[in-house]
């Protein structure tokens, strides 16, 4: 009990201290997510707009694959880069293994469908008639589309927060593609593992004290954007 | 002469194989109101969306303007911008009601200063003025349905197409709605169709009404329609059986589901127990003024509407909530056969 008790004690005195090796691990690891987390948004929520208002062959079935993809793990998506990115792979002359590109890349493939779905749930309780009263109201295609994604803008910022929660708490992808390069790609996530793996608490304890409240605020946040879709 | 301003020719609209609008021929010339009058399922939305140029009918041809309408391309965005549909249950976007009165203007790029100063008249116009900061989506039925047609107006179109614009809508909002119809008609020259189901207001707005029923346009009004299942009872004799159980004898020889239509001014009804055929026992529920004649609603079980002379209808000395038997002759049922 004495050791968790100084372990935490410990741990908010090294958050109170503002150490700049801890810093640089928090910032890693909200540089990548944020990055990711943009990028993904950018690509994923027209994916999600077109499949939610687009009528095409198969669309049941790329949802069913999307939904599927929702609980794809990391390690099989780092394991599927990394073949991509090692120096054998087809863009091993980019050198982006152990780089923080690396692990943008494999957050990005592992969020995309979480954006893409949530925005198709966001979407598809839009009524019709928005798009027919943007429409007759003299609204072009691109019109009509941002006014349909206005009106869900709560359920897609709710997708947008839920793919950052994912990505921030990640470890296989940062791991993998990452290497947990001191100071470069060593996100909270690693360091908490390579803590662990050396018997040492304190950075952890102190490194998972910031990934939950992170975690809260983006909860937070997640609760408020679909409790105003909803209303 | 007016100018026509739609001319739709042999105009079909099928959905899933079942035709659901068959018009042969209906015209709208510039400046009047024209009203879609109809049951439900009558085919009044679909002709309304397909005047504003959101659906495209299935065969036949929409002139508008003189100019045949090709259901394609970017030219149906401009031909959008004459023309504005304001839906049955208008929608309005999840922001202030003078943002939406303002989107039309914003995406005709109007000047911002001037945006303000147009919104606000439109607001005046619609007698929502004092709601112009308030969220669209507190509104009541009716001043969803005022603040969608300020917002069709500003569009500034040559026509305004209203999908049952006092639907679901109280007394107080329907009078005012029918102010802006007149208002809007008379002072801006909009044009004006819109569809309703009550034949008095119709008559009370109306340029022209066109009756439709099952699609297609009918030559005279019909009321009491009834949704039925025929079928051969005793002595080999057809009967409508109605969704509330009532059974009546018909001429007609159709078979399974119908519609039929009881003619109001050919229904008798008396103080006096009534036997015999297509007889029932009902109480007078609402009564109106007719000119020469009294309209009676009398519910059976269902509402039928009834036309008696003033002279018959002083004779019989009646009150509202009195008991009363009705007659429906079976030569006063027009059966129909509904679409397949």
């Amino acid at each position: 009990m004495d050791f968790l008790v100084d372990s935490l004690l410990s741990a908010f005195m090294l958050i109170w201290s503002m150490d700049h090796d801890f810093l640089v691990i928090v910032y890693v690891s909200l540089k990548v997510s944020s990055s990711s987390t943009l990028i993904a948004s950018v690509v994923g929520v027209p994916i999600g707009f077109f499949i939610a208002y687009g009528e095409f062959h198969g669309k049941r079935l790329l949802i069913t694959i999307l939904n599927t993809l929702l609980s794809l793990p990391t390690v099989v998506v780092g394991l599927f880069v990394y073949a991509f990115i090692s120096r054998k792979g087809v863009f091993g002359i980019y050198d982006l293994l152990y780089t923080q590109k690396a692990i943008i890349i494999g957050q990005v493939i592992l969020i995309i469908p979480i954006v893409a779905t949530f925005t198709i749930a966001a979407i598809s309780p839009i009524d019709e008639r928005y798009r027919k009263t943007a429409l007759t109201l003299g609204a072009n295609l691109s019109q009509t589309a941002s006014m349909i994604l206005r009106e869900a803008r709560f359920g897609i910022a709710a997708a947008i927060i839920a793919a950052f929660g994912r990505v921030i708490a990640e470890v296989g992808i940062s791991m993998m593609l990452g290497g947990n390069a001191k100071g470069f790609t060593r996100t909270m996530t690693t360091a908490m593992a390579l803590e662990y793996d050396k018997g040492l608490f304190v950075l952890s304890v102190a490194l998972g004290i910031v990934l939950l409240t992170v975690s809260f605020v983006v909860n937070v946040f997640f609760n408020y954007f679909q409790g105003k879709a909803r209303a | 002469m007016t100018p026509t301003l739609y001319e739709l020719k042999n105009l079909k609209k099928r959905y899933d194989g079942r035709t659901v609008l068959d018009l042969a021929s209906l015209l709208l010339h510039k400046g009047k109101i024209l009203v879609l009058q109809g049951p439900n399922g009558a085919g009044k939305t679909t002709l309304l969306e397909i005047m504003a140029f959101l659906s495209r009918p299935t065969s036949g041809e929409v002139w508008f303007r003189g100019q045949k309408v090709h259901f394609n391309g970017d030219k149906l965005i401009r031909l959008r911008r004459n023309v504005v549909l304001v839906q049955q249950h208008a929608i309005l976007f999840t922001t202030t009601v003078s943002k939406n009165v303002e989107f039309p203007l914003r995406i005709r790029r109007a000047p911002k200063a001037a945006r303000g100063q147009m919104v606000g008249e439109l607001l005046d116009l619609v007698g929502m003025g004092d709601f112009a900061h308030a969220r669209a989506h507190k509104l009541s039925a009716g001043e969803t349905q005022r603040v969608a047609i300020a917002q069709a107006l500003a569009c500034y179109p040559e026509v305004i197409l209203l999908d049952e614009p006092t639907a679901n809508v109280d007394m107080e909002n329907q009078i005012a709605i029918e102010r802006i119809i007149r208002q809007i008609n008379q002072e801006k020259g909009i044009s004006v169709v819109f569809t309703t189901h009550d034949m008095i207001q119709a008559s009370r707005v109306s340029d022209e009404t066109v009756f439709l029923f099952e699609g297609k346009v009918a030559q005279s009004t019909y009321e009491n329609i009834f949704s039925a299942r025929v079928e051969t009872g005793e002595r080999g004799m057809n009967y409508a059986v109605l969704q509330n159980g009532l059974r009546l004898r018909v001429d007609s020889e159709k078979c399974g589901p119908v519609r039929l239509s009881i003619d109001p001014g050919a229904v008798k009804i008396s103080r006096n127990l009534t036997s015999g055929e297509n007889a029932f026992k009902g109480r007078l529920v609402q009564l109106a003024d007719e000119e020469a004649r009294v309209r009676a609603l009398i519910d059976v079980g269902m509402l039928v509407s009834v036309l008696i002379s003033k002279e018959v209808f002083k004779k019989m000395d009646v009150a509202l909530g009195n008991q009363l038997w009705l007659t429906c002759p079976a030569e006063s049922i027009e059966v129909f056969q509904t679409f397949k």
